[in-house]
């Protein structure tokens, strides 16, 4: 019994072992996926590929390169807000969160996130250097939130050999509809000659693949989605219309049925489809696949904002940010995380590796973004990109609802002036509560 | 018989006591005032009575939710007992071999949550999964247990099943083993055939067993939430998602502490009302068939 | 009574179909074996590839070498072992408390504790959340190891198990000058050993499986248990080195598990035969 008693009090000991080393420790939260097991100790940027790979190899090029400081990095499944809920309701947040700008909203507004705008002095940054998109997302009530990080929003990612196939290619370029009807018959037209299916969908598991369907071609042809803080408004015509789109292309099958994210990728990435309408996020995974001989990409890969269907040609688009949770601090850490900003900031181009457009002027301007493969084909998305307005808060529990009521909207599952009420009943009810 | 009411008796119980208030009892009063109150996780509320409660009942969301962890107790919980039953007779022998097979039918009583839905996604998803590769080779579709929504409350009570056989059949075991052999050979020699000894001697002895693994399975089913979350997330649409996992989404999702802990005690009411209702039930058929 | 097996003979269909019950049990943990055997790329699309060779132990020297799962091994341990230690004190004295002594309230004050028994965790985890954030207890061995500490069910088994023990006992030692405190730890308490080894691997099994408390509680990865670190990977999936590597993580997240199931077997069947002599 003693015994044990001693043995339990070691570990005790050995566990809650606080660093007694020099650095000033900084706690790093993020969502873009865990890879350590390729990139665990990496520092090599410019060989990394993909969200994760990349970043993970960020993090650690800024350890290295400032040993007096130490980044612990958390990762958080996607999009991580139950779990940084927990941790501010538990007043133990960490110091740097990866958070979507239409998010800010709701924890500035509490201040539960501190204005960064001495970060960005002692780094160096002016608010200018950032794009306008990003500079409009990270900025409310009068000051800066976040650093941004990026914009992004969905593209068609195609299969070139697969268009080939289905005649739909011209020019070395695949053809992509301008209209909702030419759409439907291209996709067709796609089945019949291949025997796959035109969409690859990940309508399971994935509410915001569902609500960016709905809010771009809602906004496309001029819907006002949110009249005001308090109220959304999807069942209209324009909403019932987009709807009954989205459920024709699932009865007549010129889509995938029952895949969660991953199946979509994996299918995608397999030569299963010929369009898989997911975001910037993975063209640096489909580029590479693209490059490796022997895979069904390869050489087949292109890549496009969403096409235009009814109306402009504008696309519902969000964007990455940095934002640092309200917590007392030492000057030390303060100081770190200024750095860290700074380090950051010089590295944006590296981060749009990913697919991502950046959030600073003058990469877009860089030669080395420029010369970056498909860069010219979705550099549109920088000026056709709407993101939703400010005033809307819980963004991300909103997409969530709309998310849900649109996918079982588009799969049939409930009638679609149903789903679309209720997803309204359902946020009016949450801005409600919300003051 | 030495009975000083002596208070340094209560020095034994008194540090139990201590951390049960304070970490049971007082999280017990507080939520239910909460429930009362119109409050966000980091925000001073305001009282609304029985508004939250109100609200619950009049939202389908909620409504579809307690429907589901109904209907899903119900495809368990008699399946469930039925299965560990035939299987705790089948197995109440001394040879190796049915030692072998208890321990196989046990071994995933010990997993957590977390590595059963894991394994039973790559059971049931119809593209990487098991099932899904089965189906494939035989030349049929596979079924979209995770995503088609006729398809994922059994799919949820099919992994709960698998993992829960083992605690039910060791507590009939038990029962089993403590049925007095005389019994059976009376029986034998009145040649009574397999099925009257079962329904005439086995069932009767076996009723508060019975009674107790229905009463602790139901009260645990209605309380699903790991399944839900991480094979579904509550999904399509809803068509998974417990009462537990709406609360969860209600007060991390989306900041709601007074309206999930009015969700909470609603459902503590209905699992207490259901417990209550089984005891006193059973409790009139034991009586009954005791005073014969 | 003693416990009794039946003798007799099963049907050949009896057989059968507790073979195939095997089978469907044993499936699912036979497939994650293989599926942790892979390499991550050959299975991308192809899971069925899980079925043939070649095999490799790839993704558990990656296990070893560049992950947390080996810290969320220890956060579990101590943990655990922590809730049981703890669970196995409180509950021992408050048994003999119970069962031996007679000090005021001492009925309500049971009947109070086995009131909690009826108490479902999500009818008080809300609040136990803030209250531990109010105390700075999270992400804190002992912000996991003390909402264990206080489920009734322990002092309720010790209770019933050490009114068993005769009386005569006490007062022969009492007699002899004892105090209370002597009998408890000389007298009663080794007399207690099969109920505490009982206790003692039922509460470590809850505890090593709790999933929604550590959630969170324990939200930095470095304090994650096993059990909410293999949640998180399977959440993060979508953007993971590969589903061969994910289910390494689970076969290696079971073996100390199903080590305690082998070597405390009698106890977990003891404990169900003690709770059906109730």
């Amino acid at each position: 019994m003693k015994r044990i008693a001693a043995a339990l009090l070691a570990m005790l000991a050995l566990g809650s072992c606080a660093k007694s080393d020099h650095r000033t420790h900084l706690y790093l939260q993020r969502f873009f996926g865990e890879c350590g097991a390729e990139y665990g100790g990496s520092t090599d940027v410019a060989k990394a590929e993909g969200e994760c790979g990349i970043i993970t190899a960020l993090v650690n090029r800024f350890n290295a390169e400032n040993p007096d400081i130490r980044i612990d990095v958390n990762v958080v499944a996607w999009p991580g807000y139950p779990q940084l809920t927990a941790q501010v309701a538990a007043r133990d947040p960490p110091d740097l969160v990866t958070m979507h700008e239409g998010v800010i909203s709701d924890y500035a507004s509490k201040g539960l996130v501190e204005p960064v705008d001495g970060y960005l002095r002692a780094a160096g940054i002016s608010p200018s250097d950032f794009t306008e998109a990003a500079r409009q997302g990270v900025t409310m009530y009068g000051h800066v939130y976040a650093l941004p990080w990026d914009t992004h929003g969905g593209l068609f990612h195609v299969n070139t050999a697969l268009f080939a196939k289905a005649g739909l290619m011209r020019a070395g370029k695949p053809v992509l509809p301008d209209s909702a009807d030419e759409m439907l018959q291209q996709a067709r037209q796609f089945e019949r000659r291949t025997g796959k299916p035109y969409l690859i969908q990940s309508n399971v598991g994935d509410p915001a693949f569902a609500a960016r369907n709905l809010y771009t071609y809602m906004m496309a042809q001029g819907a006002v989605l949110f009249p005001d803080a308090k109220h959304v408004r999807l069942n209209t015509p324009i909403g019932v219309d987009v709807a009954n789109y989205f459920r024709r292309i699932n009865v007549e099958k010129l889509g995938t049925q029952n895949m969660d994210t991953p199946a979509a990728i994996a299918a995608f990435v397999s030569g299963e489809g010929g369009i898989y309408p997911t975001g910037t996020w993975m063209i640096g995974s489909f580029e590479q696949e693209a490059k490796t001989p022997g895979r069904p990409l390869y050489k087949s890969y292109a890549v496009y904002p969403y096409p235009r269907l009814w109306g402009a040609h504008v696309e519902y688009v969000s964007g990455h940010s940095w934002v640092v949770p309200t917590r007392t601090r030492t000057p030390a850490q303060r100081a770190a995380i200024a750095r860290f900003f700074k380090f950051m900031a010089a590295h944006n181009y590296d981060w749009t590796r990913t697919g991502h457009i950046p959030a600073f002027k003058a990469v877009l301007d860089d030669p080395r973004f420029k010369a970056l493969p498909h860069r010219a084909d979705i550099a549109p998305l920088a000026s056709m990109g709407r993101p939703l307005p400010a005033y809307v808060l819980r963004q991300n529990a909103i997409e969530g609802i709309v998310g849900e009521e649109a996918a079982a909207a588009f799969t049939g599952q409930k009638s679609v002036p149903q789903a679309l009420a209720a997803a309204e009943r359902r946020v009016d009810q949450l801005l409600a509560t919300v003051d | 018989m030495t009975s000083e009411r002596d208070w340094r008796g209560l020095l034994f119980v008194a540090p139990f006591l201590l951390l049960y208030s304070i970490i049971l009892i007082f999280p017990l009063l507080r939520g239910m005032w909460l429930s009362l109150n119109q409050v966000d996780l980091f925000g001073a509320g305001h009282f609304v009575g029985a508004g939250n409660y109100a609200r619950l009942l009049r939202d389908p969301v909620f409504g579809t939710s307690l429907v589901n962890t109904f209907e899903v107790t119900l495809m368990i919980v008699p399946a469930l007992t039925v299965i560990a039953l035939a299987l705790a007779m089948a197995l109440n022998r001394a040879s190796r071999s049915a030692a072998v097979f208890r321990g196989i039918f046990f071994s995933s009583a010990v997993l957590s949550v977390t590595i059963v839905t894991l394994i039973w996604r790559f059971v049931l998803a119809p593209d990487a999964g098991l099932l899904g590769d089965l189906w494939t080779s035989l030349g049929w579709q596979p079924l979209p247990f995770l995503s088609d929504e006729h398809l994922v409350l059994p799919a949820l009570a099919l992994t709960t099943i698998w993992w829960s056989v083992g605690f039910p059949m060791l507590l009939f075991l038990a029962g089993l083993q403590q049925i007095p052999g005389d019994m059976y050979e009376a029986a034998a020699l009145d040649n009574a055939s397999r099925w009257t000894t079962f329904w005439r001697i086995t069932l009767p002895s076996m009723r508060r067993m019975v009674v107790l693994v229905v009463m602790l399975q139901t009260i645990a089913q209605l309380q699903m939430f790991g399944q839900s979350q991480l094979l579904t997330a509550g999904g399509p649409s809803g068509a998974s998602r417990t009462a537990v996992l709406f609360l969860f989404e209600s007060a991390f999702g989306r900041w709601e502490l007074g309206y999930a802990s009015a969700a909470a005690e609603i459902l503590f009411l209905i699992i207490l009302a259901v417990t209550l209702t089984q005891y006193w039930a059973t409790g009139r058929a034991t009586a009954q068939s005791d005073g014969r | 009574m003693a416990a009794e097996f039946r003798r007799g003979r099963l049907s050949p269909l009896g057989w059968a179909g507790l073979t195939a019950g095997a089978a469907i049990m044993l499936a699912p943990l036979v497939w994650t074996l293989l599926l942790s055997l892979k390499n991550n790329a050959e299975l991308v699309g192809h899971s069925e590839a899980a079925l043939h060779g070649p095999y490799t132990l790839q993704n558990y020297a990656a296990i070893f070498g560049n992950s947390l799962t080996l810290r969320w091994l220890l956060n579990s341990t101590i943990v655990a072992l922590g809730q049981t230690a703890g669970v196995l004190i409180l509950a021992s004295l408050a048994g003999y408390g119970f069962s031996r002594l007679d000090f005021p309230l001492r009925k309500p004050l049971f009947i109070f504790i086995l009131v909690g028994l009826a108490i479902p965790s999500q009818a008080v985890i809300l609040v136990q959340h803030q209250l531990f954030a109010w105390l700075h207890l999270h992400n804190s061995y002992p912000g996991l190891i003390l909402p264990g500490l206080v489920a009734p069910f322990g002092v309720f088994f010790m209770t019933t198990y050490m009114r068993g023990i005769p009386r005569e006992l006490d007062e022969a030692a009492m007699l002899d000058g004892a105090s209370r405190w002597t009998i408890f730890w000389k007298i009663i308490l080794p007399l207690t050993i099969p109920a505490q080894s009982t206790l003692a691997v039922f509460t470590f099994l809850g505890a090593w499986n709790d999933y929604w408390w550590p959630l969170i509680s324990a939200t930095h990865s470095s304090m994650y248990t096993l059990t909410v670190g293999l949640a998180a990977a399977q959440m993060n999936y979508a953007q993971t080195s590969g589903l061969g590597y994910l289910m390494a993580q689970a076969v290696f997240a079971s073996i100390p598990i199903f080590i305690v199931y082998i070597v405390f077997q009698k106890q977990i069947v003891r404990a169900m035969a003690g709770t059906a002599v109730r």
